[in-house]
């Protein structure tokens, strides 16, 4: 009996002595790396699992490149989705719907202003769809977050918890709504990251904000398949240094912008 | 109130292919019988028009979640086909709203005392040829909304295209 209180005390103590030793170690042979080599051995086994039993599913998302993309470019996105999908802010009232936003960012030291275009960042752990009371928030198979407005009952929850205010809600009464964006009064609605163009056209789907401004070679916003690794979007993701929005957060969210 | 539904009943079906809307005096006061016309341009509907009757709204449910949830886009049975052919109005022709009698699917509806909320979101009526010209304006020298000579639509400017042209 004593031995067994004694093993209980003592192995806390002997986990936290070996947690610390690993990392030591690791620290001493290659500084730097650890965070690094993890997280992509995760990443590899996960495509792996995939790979094996059925045919991977993609995971979509974004790479917007800040660098070459003008205030004006960010002007044109927010047209593009307002045109493609129906909605306006012609009010300019703070309850407008708002599939993507333009957003400022101002260094306070430099004054330095960076514009870019903000929407929902489809993450892989959405806390719109954590807190939906009646699953109507949801994300599908291929890591695309929607509304399904059948089953919304505009509590506005998902709104309050979205950490990038992606979502608004309808608050009047709406008719000839385009077919591809049914939307309606009392009811959430969010950037649907193109759903209809991505049925469609699959992998070589252009989202419209994409497709206002991309011009020739140079992409500006890059639509692909973050779970594949020889697409382009993976391919400039390993090469380049990208940064995602309050990462922190830890949501993992499937937008990622260069050059901030 | 059963003799009223069973008579109303099969008063609407032996009474469907006749032209237009009638009142049919009955010991239980006037029942007025939707008949919904039958688009001109359509030779048949998904399917045939009894099973349509009875199971359309089955068809629409598994549609609407085998869309929204799973991507499925290329079925038969989509509301946006349905308003395709019978609500397809000329831009000559007056626009027919949902709650109208008149509406392909208000008619019955209206008769059954059928509630629903389809057209809170989905257009009730076809917007192929404004969707279709307005998708297809070039895109080139984005953006223009503000500039004279635009060639990106204003959304305030197509709907008061659809405002004239759909003599709302």
């Amino acid at each position: 009996m004593a031995s067994e209180l004694d093993n209980i005390e003592l192995r806390p103590a002997r986990r936290r002595f070996m947690q610390g030793a690993a990392a030591l170690a690791t620290t001493l042979i290659a500084p730097g790396v650890l965070l690094y080599k993890t997280g992509h051995a995760q990443g590899e086994n996960e495509a792996n699992a995939g790979n094996k039993d059925r045919p991977a599913i993609p995971r979509w998302g974004l790479l917007i490149d800040t660098n070459a993309l003008s205030e004006a470019d960010v002007d044109a996105c927010v047209s593009a989705c307002q045109r493609e999908h129906g909605w306006s802010s012609d009010a300019g009232s703070p309850t407008d719907a708002q599939w993507i936003r333009k957003v400022h960012l101002t260094d306070k030291q430099s004054g330095q202003q960076t514009v870019l275009p903000m929407m929902c960042q489809h993450c892989a752990d959405p806390p719109c769809v954590d807190v939906c009371p009646t699953g109507a928030s949801f994300k599908r198979a291929d890591g695309i977050v929607l509304v399904n407005k059948h089953t919304c009952i505009g509590c506005r929850y998902c709104m309050m918890a979205c950490p990038y205010k992606a979502r608004s809600f309808i608050h009047e009464v709406l008719q000839d709504q385009l077919a591809v964006a049914p939307r309606g009064k009392g009811t959430v609605e969010s950037c649907t990251l193109c759903v209809h163009r991505i049925d469609r056209d699959g992998a070589n789907a252009v989202p419209a904000c994409a497709e206002a401004v991309n011009r020739g070679e140079r992409k500006a916003i890059l639509f692909g398949d973050l779970n594949d690794p020889d697409s382009e979007i993976s391919q400039r993701l390993q090469s380049h240094r990208t940064t995602r929005l309050r990462a922190d957060l830890g949501v993992d969210p499937g937008v990622s912008y260069q050059g901030l | 109130m059963r003799y009223l539904a069973l008579s109303a009943l099969l008063g609407w079906f032996a009474c469907l292919p006749a032209a237009a809307a009638e009142v049919e005096s009955s010991g239980f006061g006037a029942v007025v019988i939707p008949q919904p016309t039958k688009p001109g341009n359509a030779s048949a509907c998904v399917e045939p028009v009894d099973i349509m009757r009875r199971d359309h709204m089955k068809f629409l449910l598994h549609q609407r979640d085998a869309t929204v949830l799973e991507g499925e886009r290329d079925s038969k049975y989509s509301l946006v086909g349905c308003m395709d052919c019978h609500n397809a109005t000329e831009p000559t022709e007056t626009v027919v709203r949902y709650p109208d009698p008149q509406h392909f699917c208000a008619g019955c509806h209206l008769y059954a005392s059928v509630k629903i909320d389809c057209f809170e979101c989905h257009a009730d009526r076809s917007l192929k040829q404004l969707q279709q010209g307005r998708l297809d304006l070039p895109l080139e020298n984005l953006p223009l909304e503000d500039q004279p000579g635009s060639a990106l639509l204003s959304l305030q400017t197509f709907h008061q295209q659809l405002g004239t042209s759909g003599g709302e």
